[in-house]
């Protein structure tokens, strides 16, 4: 436990003190914003104190910038060869990968929780449903939970930073619209599949208002998965025959 | 050195027990309802229905099956509405789900019942094929039935099913009288509140004579906006029916505006002194106020003729409720042309303010001409929160306890205003109405569910300047606190090293 939170604690820093978490803040923060309160349908122009619109932008912008963040995290340390010397220390596997996986995370919920003060704002020009809010929040973090999973199991396979960024994108793409496409005109059990695997059918159920142990098991499969895949991904070279 | 096999047995292990799980929870899974208003939960006025069934219901549920999932999630949440319904029920409610699909004899059973299908895309071996889909159920009780044509998803099918319940399950429902013979609107004029009103009541035209007492079986009257003075004789006739404990909701028109002359008169019917007895006084303004719904305005400009929305605050939108059961869950009710009211009685009448104006409000004497190019300023809107409802209590004609409802304006909750189609109303409008009528007749049983779905939350009026500050600082301020927080760290690691380079002499 104590070698995970170290791991975790190393990474974060090293976000913080290369430009990576400003130019993801910035942008990030930027872009919600704009939307929010400033361009497009923002809380102005809808008149309704809910933080709707925020989490329509974020739900696409952390889609895009999770992979971003967590394409280096292993495969960097593979081609720069810098992975042997962390297995070489007395930590396990799976405690790399989920130190790793909590430094991502964490620096994402940074950058959620930088969005508070439009929360605030809120709260204090109209008459905001907590519950549902609180509820879009605890949505993107755990949708975000499992992009920086699945983030972590593609550069697990390559060295290739690149590969790993698009990889994560193009896994992503399913989770997060594909199957939602092709629930919406399949009928029957393939249908219902479809309709399950489907990121975005759970995260608008979670964002009316309604925590469902259904949604949540579903959000925290798929980071079990990933951090299992990414785990095996590194255990090979220890494997014999 | 594990072998590759053991080890990616014990991973696949680990998925099917993650797969698995998912399977399960479809299955078990538990709910927290965190919205404010419990708008996914069953609500109090539900519970009491169905816990209080004496004689078994059936809901026959006509469902398509093999529908696209998001269609299929509709029978889904209804199943599972109906199961909850049924524990409840101490086994009173039973249900069964039907496919018309299957059998074109079950298709025409659920055409004859009333249930219409919708055509739905589906696609099926490379084609795209439109399919009938039923989505809706027939309730009954003894002989009794009552049909939910369409089933909307969402929160609407609770209201839809409880009020269908209670509909069947009301014995010798009260009469509601909508007053006639002074212009007002008659109960088909006012369609949408007539429909909400007859799941518990029989609603019904009651004209007032000079001759005829008011028969003492209408458990409330509705007097809405009446046009032509109303004689005396008629208001001593209400005074006889309040004497005996009759209840009574007054919306009256005390101006009314009209938007093609863009002129505002003066409406006199002649119950000013006989309400101000009871202790309440409808002005003879008009209210105005910055919240506010807007009008289309067609203007010429050259050759060129555009619309465009204009907000205008002689139709204020009342967001500020007191906590009471008739405004329980209302969030936006508009009341075009309203007036404000003030309370002229003593201590032995319990006045309750209903609703009230925003914070900027303004009066405008009648007659007046508006000027829809109006540039409204601050100074416009110089008074505070306006009582534009109220609710009354006591001993208002005769010693006994008796109770009004009086509204400051008269159109609020009517369909057809006299010449074209009926217009909708707002939502919440209809519920401040009917809402009343179930205050007046002591059945508040269903305002719980009348006001549940609605989920508009405006948020409150602001000076351009300050939105455009809340704006600005709401992006800014999160950027510029990280940008600040990169630069005291960099600047700490430079310190750093500079120390590091120094040299020391411990």
């Amino acid at each position: 436990m104590r070698s995970i939170w170290i791991i975790a604690k190393r990474e974060l820093q090293s976000f913080f003190d290369s430009l990576i978490a400003y130019i993801m803040l910035i942008l990030f923060l930027g872009f919600s914003g704009f939307f929010t309160w400033i361009y497009g349908a923002d809380v102005f122009l809808v008149g309704q104190a809910s933080l709707q619109s925020f989490f329509d932008i974020a739900f696409w912008t952390l889609f895009f910038f999770i992979p971003a963040i967590t394409m280096r995290m292993l495969a960097e340390e593979k081609k720069t060869g810098t992975i042997e010397l962390l297995l070489t220390k007395a930590v396990t596997d799976r405690e790399v990968v989920i130190g790793k996986f909590l430094a991502c995370f964490l620096l994402v919920a940074i950058a959620i929780a930088f969005t508070l003060p439009y929360y605030i704002t809120l709260a204090n020009i109209g008459n905001v449903d907590y519950g549902a809010v609180w509820c879009g929040y605890l949505g993107l973090l755990l949708m975000s939970a499992a992009y920086v999973s699945i983030g972590l199991f593609t550069s697990s396979i390559t060295n290739n930073q690149i590969v790993a960024f698009l990889l994560a994108l193009f896994i992503g793409l399913f989770f997060h619209i594909i199957f939602n496409v092709l629930a919406s005109n399949l009928t029957g059990f393939m249908g219902q599949l479809f309709h399950t695997l489907s990121l975005s059918v759970h995260f608008e159920s979670l964002s009316r208002g309604v925590i469902d142990t259904k949604d949540v098991v579903y959000f925290l499969t798929i980071v079990a998965l990933g951090i299992i895949l990414a785990e095996s991904n590194l255990a090979k070279r220890n494997l014999s025959n | 050195m594990k072998t590759r096999k053991a080890y990616y047995s014990s991973v696949l292990l680990i998925i099917g027990i993650l797969i698995l799980i998912n399977i399960l929870s479809t299955d078990f899974f538990v709910r927290l309802d965190l919205t404010e208003n419990n708008r996914y939960t069953l609500s109090k006025a539900t519970e009491d229905i169905v816990e209080n069934l004496t004689e078994p219901v059936t809901v026959k549920a006509y469902f398509s099956e093999n529908l696209p999932p998001n269609v299929a999630q509709t029978r889904q949440d209804f199943k599972d509405l109906l199961v909850e319904y049924a524990n409840l029920s101490d086994g009173n409610l039973v249900y069964e789900f039907i496919n018309p699909n299957e059998d074109p004899q079950l298709e025409q059973e659920a055409g004859q019942a009333g249930i219409s299908p919708v055509m739905i895309n589906v696609r099926e071996k490379d084609q795209v094929k439109q399919q009938k889909a039923f989505l809706g159920a027939v309730i009954e009780m003894g002989t009794q039935k009552d049909v939910i044509p369409f089933m909307q998803p969402g929160e609407a099918m609770e209201y839809a099913l409880t009020t269908s319940i209670k509909k069947l399950s009301v014995v010798d429902k009260p009469t509601v009288g909508l007053i006639q013979g002074h212009g007002e609107p008659t109960v088909q004029d006012m369609a949408q509140a007539a429909q909400a009103l007859t799941v518990l009541y029989n609603f019904e035209n009651v004209t007032l004579t000079d001759s005829t007492e008011i028969p003492a079986k209408y458990k409330a009257l509705a007097l809405v906006a009446p046009k032509d003075t109303i004689p005396p004789m008629h208001l001593a006739k209400l005074d006889a029916y309040l004497a005996k404990g009759g209840k009574l909701l007054v919306a009256l028109n005390k101006v009314e505006g009209d938007l093609q002359n863009a002129t505002g008169n003066l409406v006199n019917v002649g119950i000013d002194d006989w309400l101000s007895g009871k202790g309440v006084i409808v002005e003879n303004k008009f209210l105005t106020d910055a919240n506010c719904a807007a009008v289309t305005v067609r203007q010429q400009q050259g050759n060129f003729s555009f619309q465009s929305r204009v907000q205008f605050p002689y139709l204020p939108i009342l967001t500020n409720f007191s906590d009471h059961p008739i405004t329980k869950g209302l969030e936006q009710v508009i009341l075009p042309f309203a007036s404000p009211l003030t309370f002229s009685g003593d201590t032995t009448v319990n006045y309750t303010p209903l609703a009230y104006s925003s914070n900027k409000s303004g009066t405008s004497t009648a007659p007046t001409y508006f000027n829809i190019q109006q540039k409204w300023t601050e100074e416009d809107f110089p008074l505070g929160e306006q009582t534009v409802a109220a609710a009354i209590e006591g001993n208002l004609a005769g010693n006994t306890m008796s109770k009004m409802v009086v509204i400051g304006d008269g159109d609020f909750a009517i369909n057809n205003k006299g010449g074209g189609q009926p217009q909708p109303v707002q939502e919440d409008n209809v519920s401040l109405f009917v809402n009343g009528i179930d205050w007046l007749s002591d059945d508040t049983g269903l305002i719980d569910l009348r006001t549940k779905g609605v989920s508009s939350r405006p948020i409150d009026q602001l000076e351009d300047g300050m939105k455009a500050t809340l704006k600005w600082v709401n992006f800014g301020a999160p950027i510029v606190l990280a940008i600040l927080y990169g630069l005291f760290r960099s600047q700490r690691r430079r310190l750093q090293r500079i120390k590091r380079m120094e040299v020391s002499y411990e």
